[in-house]
């Protein structure tokens, strides 16, 4: 699913945040990134999901090498990937419904189709009253449910989440894991960048630590 | 449920494209003056080459020894054999003198030895060899020579040559200004737009797709004011042709002439003002689609 060999990485002229990483992730696993705060995690996951290209490396995704992927395939590799950004990355001037829909809208289909399905993962999430409200006037909470909802909403087959419960009391992160678990079980490969330490424990999947730009398992 | 339409995928934040709207129009509107001239222009050149050229004079002037009477005769019977030749007019030399009165004043021309002058309708269908017909004038009767009024019509037709070369220079110029407002529109509104086509990309957009949901905003722009831009040009006409004293006989009644003219006349130039909106919203959308899946592509 995701295999990355020798991958290095540094912005501009800078020094090396990334050094060698090599990890793969196997279809259908649930895996945690942990690291300090500016170890790189943000900077692996925009690698992930070819927001960034590495300084050295392979990356490979869906058996696909990355690097040598024409332009055309981008926006087609990428739409089996969701991403949930730390900054959220709404569309301020889009209703929670329509930054929710994106992903589907963009593929061309049609507002019928999607409504329910939309309004559905609303309500899983605990949006549904804010549905017509537009970004700027949610609360981080709901802010980032809704990147949260963008991200699954077209069941991706591979999530990949940069602190998804950052902002949320630990009872909503709990129910938020437990939708990526339920993903996870339908056959999504998550990928989960966290600082919170407690919120592994309970999910009790793996977790890979990033440190000092070397990767190891936690 | 929520609000029955999605939002518009790019914010309508208007002001690049109300400054271009305003812009083209006025070029527009300028393009249409343009066209404007190039109709009267190619118009005059029309008329000018078919009144001139059905119609050539003959001039006998008086010589010493020479009877002018007789070589009148003589040359009358020479047209009178040529084919090609519709109708011989013998200007009345009374009429020849008034002709030059405003140079020499009334009543000074009696002594004077002025040329007679003969006007020729020439068979447009079957029109006389010119060339010909003026070396036997030339050669059979003292004193006349053959005025095809060719070397004037060819003077001014290169002179309105010149002048329609000018307006499609202007034309041209017009749409390449064009062409790079609209270039820089596109890139203000994507620079505008950044963070937004920064996430389209992100959950999978393709290029194709997010360059329609801007460049639609440019087919409206480039429709909306090449429409403008006509309105403004017939307007223009129709005060300068209603105007005329202010604005002098001469531009008024040309203005006149390119709104009111008859049908078949009028139809070209018509048709040819409407192109003026065509193209613009052709140029509006074809620019900006191409500069927009440029731009697109060099963001990753
Ligand atoms: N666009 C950029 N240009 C230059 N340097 C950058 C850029 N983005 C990140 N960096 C640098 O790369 C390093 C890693 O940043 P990154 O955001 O990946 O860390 P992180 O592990 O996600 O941190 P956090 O836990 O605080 O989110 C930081 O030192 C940061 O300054
Ligand atoms: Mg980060």
């Amino acid at each position: 699913m995701v295999r990355l060999d020798a991958v290095g990485l540094r912005y501009g002229g800078g020094p090396e945040i990334l050094k060698d990483i090599t990890f793969r992730l196997d279809p259908g696993a649930f895996c945690f990134l942990t690291g300090p705060s500016g170890a790189g995690k943000t900077s692996l996951l925009r690698l992930l999901f070819l927001a960034l290209k590495p300084t050295r490396g392979l990356i490979s995704l869906f058996g696909e090498d990355v690097t040598a992927l024409p332009q055309p395939a981008i926006p087609l590799m990428r739409r089996r990937i969701g991403v949930v950004f730390q900054d959220f990355r709404l569309l301020d001037h889009l209703t929670t419904f329509d930054n929710v829909a994106l992903p589907l809208r963009i593929t061309g289909q049609r507002r019928e189709a999607y409504a329910q399905d939309v309004m559905d993962l609303l309500a899983w999430v605990g949006l549904a009253h804010q549905a017509d409200a537009f970004p700027p006037v949610l609360s981080g909470g709901e802010k980032q449910r809704a990147a949260i909802a963008r991200a699954v909403i077209s069941r991706p087959e591979l999530l990949l989440a940069d602190e998804p419960t950052g902002n949320v009391d630990p009872a909503l992160a709990r129910r938020l894991m437990h939708l990526f678990l339920e993903l996870n079980k339908q056959g999504t490969t998550v990928f989960v960048a966290t600082h919170d330490e407690q919120l592994i424990r309970q999910t009790g999947a793996p977790a890979l630590h990033l440190e000092h730009g070397q990767l190891r398992a936690a | 449920m929520t609000t029955a339409k999605p939002g518009p995928i790019i914010p309508p934040e208007a002001a690049p494209l109300r400054t271009l709207t305003v812009t083209m129009a006025v070029m527009c509107t300028l393009a249409c003056l343009a066209i404007g001239a190039l109709t009267l222009i190619n118009r005059a050149v029309d008329q000018w080459s078919h009144g001139l050229s059905s119609e050539a004079t003959v001039q006998l002037r008086q010589m010493q020894g020479v009877d002018p009477q007789a070589e009148l005769a003589k040359l009358q019977t020479l047209l009178g054999q040529t084919a090609g030749i519709a109708a011989v007019t013998v200007m009345d030399p009374k009429d020849a003198a008034r002709l030059l009165e405003p140079w020499l004043g009334t009543g000074n021309t009696a002594d004077l030895p002025i040329p007679r002058l003969i006007r020729l309708s020439l068979d447009e269908t079957h029109p006389p060899d010119l060339e010909a017909l003026a070396n036997r004038i030339t050669i059979e009767v003292k004193g006349a020579s053959l005025d095809t009024h060719q070397r004037w019509q060819a003077e001014l037709t290169r002179m309105a040559r010149s002048l329609s070369l000018l307006a499609y220079a202007i034309l041209a110029l017009i749409a390449a200004s064009a062409v790079a407002m609209v270039i820089f529109a596109t890139r203000t509104v994507l620079d505008a737009n950044r963070q937004v086509v920064d996430v389209l990309h992100l959950v999978g957009a393709r290029d194709g797709y997010i360059a329609r949901q801007i460049d639609r905003r440019f087919l409206a722009t480039g429709l909306y004011a090449g429409l403008m831009g006509v309105g403004l040009a017939l307007l223009i006409f129709l005060i300068l042709g209603l105007s005329g004293r202010v604005s002098g006989e001469g531009l008024a009644a040309a203005s006149r002439s390119l709104l009111f003219a008859p049908p078949t006349v009028s139809l070209t130039s018509y048709a040819a003002l409407l192109a003026v909106p065509v193209a613009a919203t052709a140029i509006a959308l074809i620019t900006s689609r191409l500069t927009l899946i440029r731009m697109l592509r060099n963001v990753l």
